[in-house]
């Protein structure tokens, strides 16, 4: 059918799309224990390993029942006869070992695919690092992004980031940082006041949040930056009245935050370094929490209370052209947060019968969908890097924690258990 | 003595029947009320009785696989019937008209018609004939496209360089379609558009994933599909990189995109 095409090309295939996709089926046997220390770590590396594909989103995991006796610990132990056939009816299969030497630990990985016996194997790579859990599971979540990556199409996965929260665990409000998964929690700031709302620049290596930080006598809410790299507060000017609420522009350049340093609160936009302060909204009333586009960079969202309930508006990065985006019926909508696409705003809204829930909005058709219902309190919701996922505060435990979900809402996955835990914000890759 | 006592006894039943008629007298009225007065809260869901509930799985723009969609399959009649399907009998429309008198002084027509003789076919069905509908699931694709082997299921491939990409790296062939599709965005086609026929779209993939040439072949005719088919390729970009050990600089992609409501 193809036979003339055009001239230079090497291969050619031809796929289409219509009624939807299923999503790929893989199996992920038990790895093997080349050696009695890496015994304990196997488990570790399996239980991280299954979590990070079971929660991506586009796989569908074979369930161990269904699975051979013998399981392959490297490619020519593979049958692909056994794992192709039902019951398992897999199409990939990703297995490996794990060895320890006088280097630390190598975990084999393997992803082959079982319905042609033909096929090359997908992706083998070893993975090094030291014989400790924590290794074991940084290797994991390395072998699941390049798994997710192969089969989503180039997309990677997010195994490896990370969400940047507000914790009340160690007494005061701090900003504390944990795996995409929960584990690692660990405290990023001592400054024994309250910190709020942290932001990642879009490289990874600072965070922005508000700060209450004494000068001079006078305990005011400031933009602090913390450096991730340096494990410090890097300078950030003061100004005067309350500053809250910073973003990033997506090529970390510039900031975006609220300051009532003018007498109204206004959003200011300065670089990232404090320089070139600049106001972009003129309007009465507050109006705070920008996020800009992380597509473009050239329009920010942001709440304002301008005519009445605080809503949602859209306006150019340089504060022209303000528009409103309707909801279809009153209440208070806050929290607004860019998919990484630029295709979709997730935000959290509290109708008129009282409900705060999670809702995402599709920008140029303004089609809305909620998220979250009849579970407590759900608020502040921030994007993964690939999109496909949302992390939000909830407090439908009882308590205010982290959660995260598949950005339709489905998997929701409680995070944090101890103290009170706010305003999380997912990391970029 | 004993008539006395029969009377007596008459009498306390009169008292006690009257009793028991008053008793379950005001029983029937306190149902009464109490079936009055019972289901009297708020409706479910309001005023209106309706909840309104936001169809999750409607939202574009996530880029989540979408469900499979099952169809029905057009190649073949899954009824089980013997060797041929017999047509169904015709059903005369029952008439209401009246009928218009015949003239009657046509003379009737002086040859006689006779019916043609019916040939029938004496050999008999051989031994093993399927019966029609009863031969198991046919191989040949009647969706657009399946998650099988490369090979089949409208994964068609050839190569000028005797390279067979298809088959031997399916993986990324289903990893790209799932990617582009889920970039597919019915949003972005003009909402009266129920159908469309096929567009056909190619690019290439350059070794680092790079979406190049991308280009309508086949035209559906409708200009806003074709964009929203091109804006799923593009927004794709960049793909995942070739697999390492392949050989070509570069793949060529026909990719077919079926618009249905």
């Amino acid at each position: 059918m193809m036979m003339a095409g055009p001239a230079g090309a090497q291969d050619w295939f031809k796929t289409g799309t219509g009624l939807g996709v299923s999503k790929a089926r893989v199996a992920v046997p038990d790895f093997g224990a080349r050696t009695s220390a890496a015994e304990p770590l196997e488990k570790t590396f399996h239980d991280v390993l299954w979590a990070d594909l079971d929660y991506s989103g586009i796989l569908d995991l074979v369930s161990p029942s269904f699975y051979p006796t013998k399981l392959p610990t490297q490619p020519s132990e593979l049958n692909a006869a056994d794992w192709s056939a039902a019951p398992a009816s897999a199409y990939m299969v990703a297995y490996g070992n794990l060895s320890t030497d006088s280097t630390g630990l190598a975990a084999a990985g393997f992803l082959s695919e079982v319905q042609s016996p033909a096929a090359p194997i997908a992706l083998q790579k070893i993975y090094r690092g030291a014989a400790t859990e924590a290794d074991a599971r940084r290797l994991a979540h390395q072998f699941a992004d390049d798994i997710i990556s192969r089969l989503s199409g180039g997309l990677p996965g997010i195994a490896q980031t990370q969400i940047a929260y507000v914790s009340t665990k160690g007494g005061n409000k701090e900003i504390w940082v944990m795996d995409y998964d929960g584990a690692n929690q660990h405290q990023l700031t001592h400054l024994k006041s309250i910190a709020l709302t942290p932001r990642w620049s879009p490289d990874g290596t600072r965070i922005a949040f508000t700060c209450y930080v004494p000068a001079r006598g006078v305990v005011s809410a400031q933009i602090c930056i913390y450096s991730t790299a340096s494990d410090r507060l890097i300078a950030f000017p003061r100004y005067r009245g309350t500053n809250s609420s910073p973003a990033w522009s997506p090529d970390g350049s510039q900031i975006a935050f609220m300051s009532s340093q003018g007498g109204d609160p206004e959003i200011y936009v300065s670089d990232a370094d404090g320089r070139q302060l600049h106001k972009v909204t003129f309007a009465a009333g507050v109006n705070t929490s920008p996020a800009w586009n992380p597509k473009t960079g050239k329009q920010i969202i942001f709440v304002s209370d301008r005519a009445g309930d605080p809503v949602l508006y859209l306006a150019n990065s340089d504060g022209s052209n303000v528009e409103k985006v309707d909801v279809e019926d009153k209440g208070y909508v806050v929290d607004p947060a860019w998919s990484p696409n630029g295709q979709l705003l997730a935000f959290s809204w509290r109708r008129p019968s009282g409900n705060f829930d999670i809702y995402i909005m599709d920008i140029v058709s303004r089609q809305i969908a909620e998220l979250t219902r009849d579970a407590g309190r759900n608020e502040r919701p921030s994007w993964a890097p690939d999109g496909r996922h949302l992390v939000f505060e909830s407090t439908r435990g009882g308590t205010r924690q982290i959660w995260t979900a598949l950005a339709d809402g489905s998997m929701p996955k409680q995070l944090t258990f101890e103290g009170q835990n706010e305003s999380p914000n997912w990391s970029p890759r | 003595m004993a008539s006395h006592a029969a009377i007596r006894n008459e009498l306390s039943i009169k008292t006690s029947l009257y009793y028991s008629l008053l008793f379950h007298g005001g029983l029937v009225t306190l149902l009464i009320i109490s079936s009055f007065y019972s289901h009297r809260g708020d409706l479910w869901g309001g005023p209106g009785g309706a909840i309104q509930v936001g169809l999750v799985g409607s939202v574009p723009g996530v880029p989540l696989p979408r469900p499979e969609v099952e169809t029905t399959n057009r190649v073949v009649d899954e009824s089980k019937g013997l060797y041929k399907s017999e047509p169904a009998p015709k059903v005369q429309p029952p008439s209401d008209a009246t009928p218009i008198p015949k003239f009657e002084r046509n003379k009737p027509p002086k040859y006689v018609t006779r019916p043609s003789k019916v040939l029938e076919n004496p050999a008999k069905p051989p031994e093993n004939a399927v019966p029609y509908g009863g031969g198991g699931t046919p191989t040949v694709p009647y969706t657009s496209f399946s998650m099988g082997a490369g090979t089949q299921g409208g994964l068609g491939f050839s190569g000028t360089s005797g390279g067979d990409f298809g088959s031997r790296y399916s993986w990324y062939v289903v990893a790209v379609q799932r990617r582009i599709s889920m970039n597919w965005l019915q949003t972005t086609v003009d909402p009266s558009i129920q159908f469309a026929p096929r567009v056909v779209a190619t690019f290439d993939i350059l070794r680092n994933g790079t979406v190049t040439n991308a280009q309508i072949m086949q035209s559906s005719g409708n200009a806003s599909v074709d964009r929203s088919a091109t804006r799923a390729i593009l927004d794709s970009n960049p793909l995942q990189a070739l697999p390492n050990d392949y050989s070509g600089s570069k793949v060529s992609v026909e990719f077919w995109f079926d618009f249905k409501r």
